[in-house]
């Protein structure tokens, strides 16, 4: 790719989040309430279906799986607060744009369509979470746990048959979809709390719940795993709550919602989302598919624990978890295809999601995914931490990308390879593998960057041009 | 005034669907009791927060 196409492309992404270029306005924040009920929304979906269900596959005991849910998600919470809003908040700016200064527009583009790689692999997990609701109906076997291929011809049709109405609904009304989850997420929340409600009587829970503790150590939580699965304890259970939501908040593309935060202190309003969703929700699923026999198959736990409604919630959450997904996607991938209309990016990246959909591997193996989706933009959100804090604390200069006008930062670039390869090959569990990652890649930007350190002469020269053009060297931007 | 009408509604549609998994739980009504009245009370949520939505926005 030449440097002209590059810059040809680089200028077409701009133009598409030109809408959020500019610092958002002091009278445009929002309210705490607001921050509560999106987080609220947002972390009750279709995946929480199945995350909860494979803790019990991989035989977690009671106790590990509550007090990693409650450190994990304390965690989590803490990332968004101390992490990503204190950055959000100073710069009012989205993590594309910010990343653009940092690491040039070559950089933002790549990051951008990681992305929408990244995302259509998770809208295909949900197509095929929502295929195992209706798959009852047409009594289609789910794939089982070790699935990689497609088992059945009635499963890949069922999946592409599913994918292609998501992708046309997606194509003909994304916002409608948009107004239509906000609806579903009360509901699907409750779905959770009924369906492992009248789930409990199945497993031999008194109505006094006088045995409920002892059944959920011996029948649900019994520290078996499954055959085949790896056995996870409470260290498998807090990271991996924590770091569920890694490209969000140590990531920080949430920084495009704590933009419109008052203060960082709105980062505790994740906790509404994490503790409900990631938390109960997962609670209930666990409980759901201990009653199922431990068959993962989502679409048969909920119909057996509230009937067509239950079914109904698998496929709706599905949905509507996909719908964005494919419209984010759809949004990255529209900068590498010049003068398509929206319509047909949305349908491309939504027909390669399709047949993603129908490799079962997706949703069987949903937690080493999630856990690779984070790993892999962990770093950006590293390198950005270490521009914004470290920088200044080492007398660093900030924005050279964009202030000399680089394409890409080459030292951002190698230390994002570096840092992932480094992490492949680190002798611990997936899950645990972010951390050190995530330490080597803060130290490796600030090391590289000061061996780099411009002569002061030309670092005077350099400031004074740009004081002179707009005043505000080194200053995050302001809120307006 | 409807906008009340409807937000009350769709939190009551919201209640019974988990309170009849209550009553379930409890063995006061039967499994395909439970099911069917979970399946209303959504419908009247899904009806009755739209309304109420679609309010709330103008």
């Amino acid at each position: 790719m030449t440097r002209s196409h590059l810059s040809s492309i680089t200028s077409r992404m701009d133009k598409l989040y030109e809408f959020d270029r500019e610092p958002v306005l002091l009278q445009k924040l929002h309210s705490g309430g607001r921050f509560a009920g999106l987080f609220a929304g947002e972390h009750v979906a279709a995946t929480e279906f199945v995350i909860g269900a494979f803790f019990v596959l991989h035989g977690v005991t009671a106790n590990d799986l509550i007090f990693g849910l409650l450190t994990g998600n304390l965690l989590a919470v803490l990332s968004w607060t101390f992490i990503c809003a204190p950055i959000a908040i100073r710069t009012r700016l989205t993590l594309y744009w910010y990343l653009r200064k940092i690491a040039g527009p070559g950089l933002a583009l790549i990051y951008n369509l990681a992305n929408a790689i990244l995302y259509c692999i998770l809208a295909g997990a949900m197509i095929a979470v929502s295929a195992t609701a209706v798959g009852l109906a047409f009594r289609i076997k789910t794939p089982s746990l070790s699935d990689i291929y497609p088992s059945s011809v009635g499963w890949v049709l069922l999946t592409l048959a599913i994918g292609l109405l998501f992708v046309i609904l997606a194509i003909l009304g994304f916002e409608k979809l948009s107004r239509f989850a906000e609806v579903c997420s009360p509901w699907v929340f409750v779905v959770f709390i009924a369906g492992a409600l009248a789930m409990l009587p199945r497993l031999g829970v008194h109505p006094n719940l006088d045995n409920f503790w002892q059944i959920a150590t011996n029948r649900i939580w019994n520290g078996v795993a499954a055959a085949g699965q790896d056995k996870f304890g409470f260290a498998h259970i807090m990271f991996f709550a924590w770091f569920c939501n890694l490209a969000m908040h140590v990531g920080l593309s949430d920084m495009a919602l704590f933009r419109y935060a008052r203060h960082w202190a709105y980062g505790l309003y994740s906790a509404f989302g994490m503790y409900p969703g990631h938390m109960l929700a997962w609670i209930c699923s666990g409980i759901m598919v201990a009653a199922v026999g431990r068959e993962m198959n989502p679409g048969l736990m909920a119909f057996e624990a509230a009937g067509l409604a239950g079914a109904a919630a698998v496929l709706i959450a599905g949905w509507t978890t996909a719908n964005p997904t494919l419209y984010r996607a759809g949004l990255a991938l529209q900068t590498i295809t010049p003068n398509w209309p929206r319509w047909k990016v949305t349908l491309a990246a939504g027909l390669a999601t399709t047949v993603l959909s129908c490799f079962p591997v997706f949703f069987m193996r949903l937690l080493d995914y999630v856990a690779i989706y984070g790993l892999v933009l962990m770093p950006i959100g590293a390198i950005v931490f270490a521009e914004h804090w470290l920088f200044p604390l080492f007398k660093l200069e900030k924005y050279r990308a964009e202030k000399e006008g680089w394409l890409l930062n080459a030292r951002a670039l190698a230390v994002w390879v570096g840092t992932l390869l480094v992490c492949f090959l680190l002798p611990i569990h997936l899950f645990f593998r972010w951390l050190p990652g995530y330490f080597i890649a803060l130290i490796s930007y600030v090391l590289l960057s000061a061996m780099r350190r411009k002569p002061e002469k030309n670092k005077h020269e350099g400031k004074a041009t740009k004081k002179n053009k707009d005043g505000d060297e080194d200053q995050d931007r302001p809120c307006r | 005034m409807q906008k009340i009408l409807w937000g009350f509604l769709s939190l009551v549609s919201l209640t019974v669907c988990l309170f009849s998994a209550v009553g379930y739980f409890l063995g006061k009504v039967e499994a395909s009791q439970y099911k069917l009245i979970f399946l209303v009370s959504s419908f009247g949520w899904f009806i009755f927060a739209t309304l109420w939505a679609r309010q709330r926005k103008n």
